[in-house]
């Protein structure tokens, strides 16, 4: 005790023996002031400081603030933390822990007291963690394990939906949950695993090897519930990064939460920042789906209604044209004509004609309405068997095309000369089929030409044109 | 099932690709009707694709065999119910 006072009046003495300088003025302080020097002082000086030591004396305040000493072996200092900045902590500060607190030094006034305001606090060893990872995550960047061009796209349909994960978390129930909720009849293969403590990495791994194999599972979700940093090591590890890579599937990572960056996170082809998210992103709603597919369903129905309008279209126009004039006219203009009206439907029938069969004759007329009747027979069968809701429409539209063709038909089997060859005429083309013979002297002998009777044609060669009697030899 | 569609993503890509083509392109009517065909066709895959998938959820044991899951794993349904 009498040391304590002795040493102030041992002190002094050396300085005593230097004079002294001019004494300034004397200046008198209140505390407020010094206090307000000092304070002025340390917060310049300390603003940011890192400083690491044992947490003690820690206390949660109904305030939301946590007070605790920080500690060293010869020294302590008080520390607080706010509610503000305590909530991005991702673990619990509890007495006997060492830490790295980052912070400022702050003077409270009505106490004459210092202490360190911590805007951070990381448990010791973080740092060596953080130097791992951040070593794991550059090696394996630069084998382009994280590359862009490597990540899959998810299928859009899964056919089964793995999922490795723990059975006792949330994160399984979570999954399920919004799976079902999304996709009631989703098929969902689980592999459990542990994702904490000792060994879980290879766990987790082999689990991911292991589901990527399953028939059928075409996409895997690895992941699970938030935690803490340590908690969630196992997918920091390169075991299960490279399990992830060489998944022959698509995984989606879901690792604890949004803020919660794993190496896992960037291996996977698709990060999910909760286990509930990535069942989201695993498959689009069967609503969705089902919209989607009725919407191209529909369009491809009035795609095809807009089709038969057209040719319905160019039904019409055929008919419009200018009306044959009379019976008078020549045979080969009514074939010409005919052979307009079925090339026209030809086409719309989108049979190819080549343009030597628009030299068309008139006898097969009958025989082309036949044919054309059959096309619409098929082309009906063929609607019928397809989309039933549509059905009515397209076969009301394409009757009104059906009547349109058969009273152009109709018109032109009661201008055609038919009804002429019917009384036993006949008609003789040359080989060319472009003329009609009217005189034995158009032909020389050797030539072929055709006959047309009312049922059939003959083909014949000319033997001699002034005989009256041309020898058949078809 | 069907051997001329790949998958549900390639069906509804060609289905895609038909509506286009009927929506835009001077067809032949020939060509247009078994393009109708064809996306009914596709749709009806789409369709049934989607109740493909059978409700169920399966454990994959160390073992390598499927197992059905416990029941109330996020699912209130009797799931565990073995199906085939």
């Amino acid at each position: 005790m009498s040391s304590l006072f002795d040493l102030p009046f041992e002190e002094p003495e050396p300085q005593a023996a230097i004079p002294a300088p001019e004494p300034p003025a004397r200046r008198i302080l209140t505390i407020s002031q010094l206090t307000s020097q000092v304070r002025l002082a340390l917060e310049g000086q300390f603003a940011e400081v890192w400083v690491e030591g044992e947490i003690s004396n820690c206390r949660l305040w109904n305030t939301g603030h946590l007070y605790f000493t920080l500690k060293d072996a010869g020294a302590q200092i008080k520390a607080v933390m706010f509610r503000s900045t305590l909530r991005y902590l991702r673990f619990k500060p509890q007495d006997g822990l060492r830490v790295v607190a980052r912070g400022r030094i702050s003077v409270y006034d009505p106490k004459g007291e210092y202490q360190l305001v911590c805007e951070h606090l990381e448990p010791e060893g973080l740092g060596a963690r953080q130097l791992a990872f951040d070593q794991l995550k550059a090696r394996l960047t630069r084998e382009g394990l994280f590359a862009t061009e490597h990540k899959r796209a998810l299928p859009t349909l899964p056919r089964k939906i793995g999922v490795v994960t723990s059975l006792d978390g949330a994160a399984i129930r979570d999954i399920v949950k919004v799976l079902r909720r999304r996709y009631a009849n989703a098929h969902i293969v689980i592999r459990p695993t542990r994702v904490q403590g000792d060994g879980a990495s290879l766990e987790i791994a082999r689990a991911v090897t292991a589901i990527g194999r399953v028939r059928g599972v075409d996409v895997v979700i690895v992941g699970r519930g938030g935690g803490s940093i340590e908690d969630l090591w196992s997918f920091n590890e390169e075991v299960v990064a490279r399990a992830i890579a060489g998944c022959p599937v698509p995984v989606i990572s879901a690792v604890g939460h949004e803020s919660d960056v794993t190496i896992a996170d960037f291996v996977a082809d698709l990060r999910a920042p909760t286990p509930s998210a990535a069942a989201e992103l695993v498959v689009a709603r069967k609503d969705d789906f089902v919209a989607g597919i009725d919407r191209l369903t529909r369009r491809l129905n009035a795609g095809m209604d807009a089709r038969l309008h057209r040719l319905a279209a160019r039904l019409r126009s055929s008919e419009a044209r200018p009306g044959f004039r009379g019976f008078t006219t020549h045979l080969a203009w009514h074939g010409r004509r005919a052979a307009d009206l079925t090339h026209d439907l030809r086409t719309a029938f989108g049979v190819g004609v080549a343009a030597r069969e628009r030299r068309y004759r008139a006898l097969q007329l009958k025989l082309e309405a036949l044919d054309v009747r059959r096309q619409f027979q098929r082309i009906r069968t063929r609607l019928v068997s397809a989309d039933t809701r549509l059905r009515s429409v397209i076969v009301s539209r394409q009757h009104r095309a059906q009547n349109r063709f058969e009273r152009a038909a109709a018109r032109l089997d009661s201008l055609s000369p038919l009804g002429v060859l019917g009384r036993g005429y006949a008609v003789c083309w040359n080989h060319e089929r472009t003329a009609i013979v009217r005189t034995a002297a158009a032909v020389s002998p050797g030539d072929r030409v055709h006959v047309t009777l009312h049922e059939g044609e003959l083909t014949c060669d000319v033997v001699t044109p002034s005989t009256r009697r041309p020898q058949g030899s078809t | 099932m069907d051997p001329t569609i790949k998958d549900f993503e390639a069906a509804i890509a060609e289905l895609d690709t038909i509506v286009k083509k009927l929506e835009d392109g001077d067809l032949s009517l020939e060509t247009s009707l078994q393009l109708y065909e064809r996306g009914i066709h596709l749709s009806r895959f789409c369709h049934a694709r989607l109740e493909d998938a059978e409700r169920r959820v399966e454990i994959l044991n160390e073992r390598g065999e499927l197992k059905p899951a416990p029941p109330g794993l996020g699912d209130d349904d009797a799931e565990s119910r073995p199906r085939r």
